[in-house]
């Protein structure tokens, strides 16, 4: 299985989550919006810089590069 | 029976919540398509069926953690009010996610009823909801409904009287199924056995839920009323819920939770697969160029358009240059400012006529209608700015705005999520600061809350078009471009320099953005109306109460003498005495000594309200518009210049001063921020009037 961090997945890519790297205080948020370890994920977009934007449930979500780095995934 | 049946209104970001919560009560509060918007709790009342109905709007947030100020306010209310009936939203167009609240609230109350909302579109996104089984398998009601065709809006009512009276509902508390978490759940409870809940109010389940989730509020009452014993004892169990499963608890919960969700949902939601609409968004809003580009010229569109159905500007200005005289004049007077001046004009006239020249018809005219009337005048400004930022709010732009200009503001040491209040700061700096609430981190907030005054409000508008008008031809267009650019200048730098300063001090959080973002929609007329129905109210009653009671203060401080006798001299009044003490400040602008205490005046004037400025001037020259007031005063150029910048930039007005002191809880944060501007509005000043003495 490889893993790697949701900001480097490209657009169209769907995955699943598989964790959370320590740190920063944004955890307990993501969650509560539907990122949690197990949800599957499609990348929107993610043009290699500014915020990377995944549909998660339905809903779409801008996230900040410096949040998907510590998000780790799993490619379907 | 009752006399009133409470219902407190909950539900997450964007599920529609302020839009259901003025159709059901008639009231206007302010629909905003942005989390955190509802930070105060709105209150209104509606009689069905003879019962009075209040219902309560309770912030939109996304669980019942304490992760954020909402949150608290939220749970504390439920838990500690008990309203009869807790009517919980879930988006018709993102049920999964939305139900995250929903199973949390049945954890702590069984009073519940569900509104499924927006059900006028939820077809058309290919979304069927089988909305009886899921009544049936929660135990509440379940209705659908929507704001715009108002269906199920009645039906919503007699259900929440049914509930109220316990004809319909359930009784006991929902016990989410957490797999393999019950054990430790219990464990917990066991700890908890000796605490008299009655007392507390809290159900015991979710305390231990909470408790294994780490919840500092719950932690401090187990500590208070169980003891330091009992706490590490649940702690102990938290530390080996980690050890076993090698993973934070709170996410093992949130997980447990949607898995809870998903197999509540099965068969219950079916999601046909439409074509995803408006695709070209995503490929320009989110790209690193494009994003920012488009981000702005929304932005600057905006306002170009608001200027020129108002006041005929820039367009008067360029018509004029090229030569077409007749258009320009033609397209000012018509423009919605110049009939408004007119009109003002033949009253002040008229009323001369018939009331003749005496004290009562100077306190009239040259007050009342002078002061409020020249800042009555941008009535139609301020209903069509609000018009657009509300399209751009309710369409779903708004956050898109956010994300495209995240990397641009990182620059200045903010996030995207600045980009709400700074927008409407532009509207007023009093819903801007509180917008700051759903900002995440704090030092970000407070750095944003010391900074945002800068964004010059409505009423500065009203002061920098006033003195734009007084200028000719192109003068007054670049005028007024360079006081925002000016204050979009100093915002930045100020900014800065504030992260910088907390960068030393090692308490910096890098600016990161975490943004849901709705789905584009036509604007919804109704909500439109209600956001320049709002500000347009807003501002009458600002302009009928502040700028009336300080136009007649204004009309008396000139009017008579220090010895209180009337005089027809304003240089012997009790203004030009308290002002003259301040003019001295002035004196590099070199005006004469007569105009320059004018100026002060107002200047001080406006610290209570910046349109303030304006009518002090119209009143103390005796002047039908702030344009003839202005032309009255005999400034040059690069005076009038001098003044708009230093009216931007100085202090924030008393509402504004008030609401930063009580969003930072913090004197020093205030009064650091009256010093800021004060001296960048100097500063400022002086650069302006030598820079404008040069060219
Ligand atoms: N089609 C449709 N859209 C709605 C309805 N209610 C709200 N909306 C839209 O949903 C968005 C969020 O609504 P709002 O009331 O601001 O949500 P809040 O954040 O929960 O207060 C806005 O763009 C509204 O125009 C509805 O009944 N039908």
């Amino acid at each position: 299985m490889i893993q790697s961090s949701l900001e480097s997945l490209p657009p169209g890519k769907r995955a699943k989550i598989v964790g959370y790297m320590k740190g920063g205080g944004w955890t307990y948020r993501l969650y509560q919006m539907g990122l949690t370890p197990g949800a599957v994920i499609e990348v929107v977009a993610n043009y290699g810089k500014g915020p990377i934007i995944v549909r998660v449930m339905g809903v779409e979500i801008a996230i900040g590069r410096g949040i998907a780095r510590r998000i780790i995934v799993e490619p379907l | 029976m009752k006399k009133y049946i409470e219902v407190a209104v909950l539900g997450q970001p964007n599920v529609g919540k302020s839009t259901l919560f003025n159709i059901l009560t008639g009231k206007k509060v302010r629909v905003a398509n942005w989390p955190g918007v509802t930070v105060e709790i709105h209150e209104g009342e509606r009689i069905h069926r003879g019962h009075v109905i209040k219902f309560v709007d309770l912030p939109g947030i996304y669980g019942f953690s304490t992760t954020t100020i909402e949150e608290r306010i939220a749970r504390k209310y439920i838990l500690s009010r008990q309203p009869d009936v807790v009517l919980v939203l879930v988006d018709g167009l993102n049920p999964e996610r939305t139900m995250y609240l929903l199973i949390q609230t049945l954890e702590i109350t069984p009073n519940v009823v569900v509104a499924i909302t927006k059900y006028d579109v939820v077809h058309a996104h290919g979304i069927h909801i089988n909305y009886k089984a899921l009544e049936h398998k929660l135990g509440v009601p379940v209705i659908p409904v929507s704001a715009t065709s108002m269906q199920g809006i009645m039906h919503l009512l007699d259900v929440i009287i049914d509930v109220a009276e316990g004809r319909k509902g359930r009784r006991d508390l929902l016990e989410v199924d957490y797999k393999e978490l019950n054990v430790f759940i219990e464990s917990v409870m066991e700890v908890l056995e000796k605490l008299d809940t009655s007392k507390i109010g809290f159900p015991k389940r979710w305390m231990a839920i909470r408790l294994l989730e780490g919840d500092p509020e719950i932690e401090g009452i187990v500590k208070r009323t169980l003891g330091e014993e009992a706490l590490n004892e649940i702690i102990n169990i938290r530390e080996e819920i980690k050890r076993i499963y090698k993973r934070d608890p709170a996410e093992l919960f949130s997980s447990r939770r949607f898995e809870y969700i998903n197999e509540l949902l099965k068969g219950i939601i079916i999601r046909a697969s439409v074509e995803a609409k408006h695709k070209f968004i995503t490929k320009y809003f989110y790209h690193p160029v494009a994003g920012p580009l488009i981000s702005t010229s929304i932005l600057l569109a905006v306002f170009i358009f608001a200027f020129t159905i108002n006041t005929g500007f820039p367009f008067d200005i360029i018509l004029e240059e090229l030569g077409y005289h007749e258009i320009a004049v033609a397209l000012e007077e018509y423009s919605i400012g110049g009939l408004m001046e007119k009109g003002f004009s033949i009253l002040s006239g008229f009323l001369y006529k018939i009331m003749g020249e005496s004290m009562s018809s100077h306190l009239l005219i040259d007050g009342i209608i002078g002061g409020v009337g020249a800042v009555l005048a941008f009535l139609p400004l301020i209903m069509v700015i609000s018009l657009m930022l509300a399209i751009l709010e309710d369409s779903g732009l708004a956050p898109r705005i956010a994300v495209g200009l995240h990397s641009l503001l990182n620059k200045i040491g903010v996030s995207g999520h600045a980009v709400f209040p700074i927008i409407l700061g532009f509207g007023c700096n009093v819903p801007s600061i509180m917008a700051t609430r759903a900002i995440p981190s704090l030092r970000e907030r407070m750095r944003l809350i010391m900074t945002l005054p800068f964004i010059p409000c409505q009423a500065r508008l009203v002061v920098i078009l006033a003195f734009a008008s007084a200028l000719k031809g192109l003068n007054g267009a670049l005028l007024i471009l360079y006081g925002y650019v000016l204050a979009f200048i100093v915002f930045a730098i100020i900014n800065r320099l504030l992260y910088e300063y907390d960068k030393k001090k090692g308490v910096v959080v890098e600016p990161d953005i975490l943004l849901e973002l709705p789905p584009i929609h036509k604007p919804i007329l109704r909500v439109i109306w209600w956001h320049v129905w709002d500000s347009a109210k807003h501002f009458l009653i600002k302009a009928g109460t502040i700028i009336f009671v300080l136009s007649i203060l204004i009309w008396f401080m000139t009017s008579y003498t220090p010895e209180l006798t009337y005089t027809d001299d304003v240089s012997n009044s009790i203004a030009a005495g308290i002002a003259k003490v301040f003019a001295p400040i002035l004196s590099p602008l070199n005006m004469s000594e007569n105009v320059g205490w004018i100026i002060a005046f107002a200047l001080l004037m406006g610290f209570i309200a910046k349109e303030a400025v304006v009518g002090s001037l119209t009143i103390l020259t005796e002047a039908n518009s702030a344009r003839e007031a202005i032309r009255l005063l005999g400034l040059i150029d690069s005076q009038i210049a001098a003044i708009t910048v230093f009216t931007i930039l100085y202090v924030p007005c008393l509402a504004t001063l008030a609401v930063i002191y009580f969003e930072s809880r913090s004197w020093k944060v205030a009064l650091l921020t009256i010093l800021i501007m004060m001296s960048v509005a100097y500063i400022g000043m002086l650069i302006t009037y030598f820079l404008s003495l040069i060219i």
